[in-house]
């Protein structure tokens, strides 16, 4: 039986007491051991030296975090994150658009639609990445018919978004790994769009043209771009 | 023979649509043909007459239990661990209902016809171990033997698997398209879960309390005033382990029902999940160390059955503790679900510890499981995944219902 | 709900302040009722015993099991016999003191525990405590469950494993005797005198005198005083109790106490968990509640 005379009890609750204060000391490290962020440093100059990984058709680069709508966001110091949409979401809609984005003060929510691409008279919204108050607007993409940069994650930033909550947002955005399979994802579901039959027939080369969904749909090309950006 | 029928021709036909997946009789007869259906029929071949055998016959005639030995394989494993492993369900409500951390809902569904189909197989396997199983229904309807902790779990878990199918009613409802039915469930969502995580409390600790009757025929190191708190503790850890593994053993069969719904992030779901495992086995593993300094007995660690101890502890406890914290950390979720594994084979050989293997464990002759024993328990673990796979086929389960998307 | 943060902790500090003055008393309840010595026990003085089996003989009648086994057969004591589903009561010889020279036997029966764990683990109150003394067994009531045999450390109680439609199987004292105002058939039986019939009260004073008569030829302990809170059946011995064959390591909590802190805790966790719950479910929406929306201000 478990010995609780008087005399054994004092070792054994000294043990105890023991015990339960390395618990307390030994469970602050461990918590934050289990917790560690790691949101990657922030990048030093914008210059696209970065490492790109060309997931299938599109790029992906790894510094950079996606939200399932295709807008990206990567951090920039401080609470900055340069915001725009993936290389993704510019060859599906296309140069022929135009975009309009949301103003200088204007507060954005994560999920929450941000800017739209309009084109022929239909316009279809993509979603923010992070919360936040927008703080700059690139001046040159918001012109009418410009043609798609070929630096969607560099000279084709969209909006800097000043956002506080980043650490809670980014929980909910892929990067690395989990964004390089969620654009194969992406990439199976194009190709099942593309010729439901034929399914692999773009497995090898092939690279998709400007403006994907008007070639698979021209009439319903704005559907098309809701459903992969999610609005 | 080779006539292609055109299934979606006709009439709307309610039993084929729900019951066949839209499939003929033909068709659906014919997609049954797999092989691990061919191996789930062969056990139930051979388990199923060895069940009415034991009815016929008797539990002398079927196991391996005697006069000493009362409690075996049927109680550690179909009850003891059953109820542990089925734990997700309330774990998981808690986490999106409670908590409110509704990034776990898809794997909620899941987890509760998880634990309802759990607590089910545990009723069979009591209903094959009481000597007399037609009067399961005496604690709650007949006789109320109110000191006993045994009156107490009978209670428990059939409130307990009331309140499973309250909170799994959503689902079929919506199988059904009994809208009013399925508003109805919805709206009592949070009683029903605060009551299930109470009584989920009660129930699994008291398996664990059950044991405090025996304190000469358990080991020592197991034995513990504190059996009932380490039962429900290692109950969560088991809950969340399970619904690792069973998550991802699900989106990889059911692969098809995922694709066309909105993407989830199952990695994420799996790395949160591995992080709570991962503290809560943190602080498992010192609990279990201040039973061990209230007992005094740690000369005896250094006895076989204290060093298979040490196993459980290290090996299943503060190892799979540490493997998660690391895994969590490098964002690595198939380490986590490996882990997961190791994690729910502990729990079991925990509760096998308990009830078989150190109990009992200075008797002459040691209790071995009989192979009538060991394939009805496997028959009986079979039934349960036939059971879920056929759901998880036709209800809105893994996947969201078409008129209920974004309800929750 | 809005509930703020300061409430609730009044409302929390409130509860477990009234529940903590509503403790269980379980820890007081340590112990056999103080009238469990009017109960009806049996003394067994092995010294006294002779072997000649007549009690198994006269259970076996009285109870319309088969008749023992071996009967007449000195063979019978080369093992050491249990209890089983058609024998409630065994003898066992065991070597006595200086060599064996003189063997000891020794009866074994159901203990009759003042505070019996059988009958507090039943679910079914199958196996009942009576007021009486003795414990009892309704068939009726019995689900086969064997958590009385998981609870008796003297390993008692016996299932029918070799029946389709089994029972559990113990020694009831006789309760059919007694309520005609016999003895046990064993006691009744005895020629020798080891076996005493009475109230336990009666019976610990005869023993106590015969081993303060006797300081020689008894052990000074009298097995069942203390051990499992008290048994109904008493013994003495010659040798020590190991010796022949009876639990060593028992404590003296009596074996219905061992749950009770659990079984208390119950109702409480019944009523404090629910609102705790809610509590964390309300604060949680009342935070998602007031969050600042963002979208409301484009």
């Amino acid at each position: 039986m478990i010995p609780h005379d008087l005399l054994t009890m004092y070792s054994a609750k000294a043990v105890e007491y023991l015990i339960a204060i390395s618990f307390l000391l030994l469970f602050i490290p461990f918590w934050r051991f289990v917790n560690a962020e790691k949101i990657p440093a922030p990048a030093a100059r914008r210059v696209p030296r970065w490492l790109d990984t060309v997931v299938e058709w599109f790029t992906v680069p790894s510094q950079v975090y996606f939200h399932p709508g295709h807008a990206w966001a990567r951090v920039d110091g401080a609470d900055i994150v340069t915001v725009g949409m993936d290389d993704f979401a510019h060859k599906l809609v296309g140069g022929a658009s135009a975009i309009a984005l949301p103003a200088v003060g204007s507060h954005l929510g994560q999920g929450e639609k941000a800017w739209s691409l309009v084109s022929d008279a239909k316009s279809v919204d993509m979603l923010s990445p992070v919360d936040g108050t927008v703080v700059a607007v690139n001046e040159q993409v918001a012109a009418p018919r410009v043609r798609s940069p070929r630096d969607p994650y560099g000279a084709g930033w969209l909006l800097k978004v000043q956002a506080p909550r980043l650490t809670a947002n980014t929980k909910h955005l892929l990067s690395g790994t989990l964004a390089r399979r969620w654009m194969e994802e992406v990439c199976d579901t194009l190709r099942a769009r593309m010729s439901p039959d034929l399914g692999q027939v773009y497995q090898d080369g092939g690279l998709p043209v400007d403006g994907m969904a008007r070639d698979l749909d021209p009439a319903n090309w704005d559907g098309i771009a809701r459903e992969f950006f999610l609005t | 023979m080779n006539e292609r029928v055109d299934s979606s021709a006709g009439t709307f036909s309610w039993p084929r649509e729900n019951l066949l997946m839209g499939m003929t009789l033909r068709e659906y007869l014919r997609s049954l043909v797999t092989p691990f259906n061919a191996v789930a029929g062969l056990i139930l071949l051979a388990g199923l007459p060895v069940i009415v055998y034991r009815f016929a016959y008797g539990l002398g005639a079927v196991t391996n239990l005697s006069q000493v030995t009362p409690w075996g394989l049927w109680i550690g494993f179909d009850v003891l661990a059953g109820v542990a492993l089925a734990a997700g369900g309330y774990v998981l409500a808690s986490t999106v209902y409670l908590f409110g951390l509704k990034q776990y809902y898809p794997v909620l569904r899941p987890a509760i016809l998880t634990g309802f189909l759990g607590y089910f197989l545990v009723v069979v396997g009591l209903l094959l171990d009481l000597g007399r199983p037609w009067r399961l229904p005496y604690p709650v309807v007949y006789s109320y033997g109110v000191t006993s902790v045994l009156f107490e779990v009978a209670w428990c878990v059939l409130l307990y698997f009331t309140v499973l199918s309250l909170e799994f009613s959503p689902t079929v409802f919506e199988w059904l398209r009994w809208k009013k039915a399925r508003r109805r469930a919805a709206g009592i969502t949070i009683g029903v879960v605060v009551l299930g995580v109470v009584l989920s409390t009660l129930h699994q600790s008291s398996l664990g309390a059950l044991f405090l009757t025996a304190p000469t025929k358990l080991h020592p190191l197991w034995y513990s005033p504190f059996i009932p708190l380490y039962f429900f503790v290692s109950s969560i850890i088991a809950g969340l382990a399970m619904v690792i593994v069973e998550t991802a053993v699900s989106h990889r069969i059911f692969h098809d029902q995922l694709s066309g719904g909105k993407h989830v992030d199952i990695d994420a779901i799996t790395l949160g999940l591995g992080k709570a495992a991962s503290v809560v086995l943190f602080s498992y593993f010192f609990i279990k160390l201040l039973g061990l300094a209230d007992g005094g007995h740690w000369n005896l660690l250094n006895t076989p059955y204290g060093r298979w101890f040490l196993v459980e502890l290290l090996g299943f406890v503060l190892f799979p503790c540490l493997v998660f914290a690391h895994a969590v950390r490098e964002r690595d979720a198939t380490l986590v679900r490996a882990t997961a594994a190791v994690t729910v084979i502990g729990v079991v050989i925990n509760r096998l510890n308990v009830s078989v293997i150190a109990f009992n464990w200075n008797v002459a002759n040691p209790y071995i499981p009989s192979w009538m024993e060991v394939l009805t328990s496997v028959t009986i673990v079979t039934i349960g995944l036939i059971t879920f796979r056929w759901i998880v086929n036709r209800m809105p389960v893994l996947r969201e219902h078409p008129d209920y998307q974004g309800m929750h | 709900m809005r509930v703020n943060r300061r409430t609730f902790l009044k409302l929390a500090g409130a509860v477990g302040v009234t529940s903590l003055a509503n403790a269980p008393s379980a820890v007081e309840a340590i112990g056999p009722r103080p009238d469990a010595d009017e109960g009806l026990g049996m003394l067994v003085d092995t010294t006294l015993c002779r072997g000649c089996r007549g009690c198994e003989a006269a259970c076996s009648e009285s109870n319309g099991l088969p008749a023992p086994a071996m009967s007449g057969e000195d063979a019978v004591f080369e093992k050491e016999r249990t209890t089983s589903p058609e024998a409630y009561c065994v003898v066992n010889r065991y070597p006595g003191a200086d060599n064996g020279a003189d063997p000891i036997f020794v009866k074994k029966q159901c203990m009759q525990c003042v505070e019996p764990g059988c009958a507090s683990a039943c679910p079914v109150k199958a196996l009942e405590k009576t007021a009486q003394g003795p414990i009892i067994y309704n068939e009726d009531r019995c689900i086969g469950c064997r958590y009385c045999m998981v609870s008796c450390p003297f390993g008692i109680p016996r299932f029918e494993y070799a029946k389709a439609l089994p029972y559990v199987r113990k020694c009831t004292f006789c309760v059919h005797r007694l309520k005609e105002g016999q003895a046990p058939a064993c006691a009744s039986a005895c020629p020798s005198g080891a076996l005493q019939f009475g109230k336990r009260k009666d019976l610990l004073e005869v023993a106590k005198t015969r081993v303060y008569q006797n300081p020689d030829q008894y052990v000074h302990r009298i097995y069942g005083e203390h051990e499992a809170g008290g048994t109904g059946v008493l013994y003495l011995s010659a040798v020590p109790f190991e010796q022949l064959g009876f639990p060593a390591d028992l404590s003296t909590t009596p074996y219905s106490q061992l749950t009770q802190i659990s079984l208390a805790a119950v109702p409480f966790i019944l009523t404090l968990a629910p609102p705790f719950l809610l509590a964390i479910h309300a604060f949680g929406k009342a935070r998602e509640d007031t969050a600042p929306t963002e979208s409301d201000e484009r």
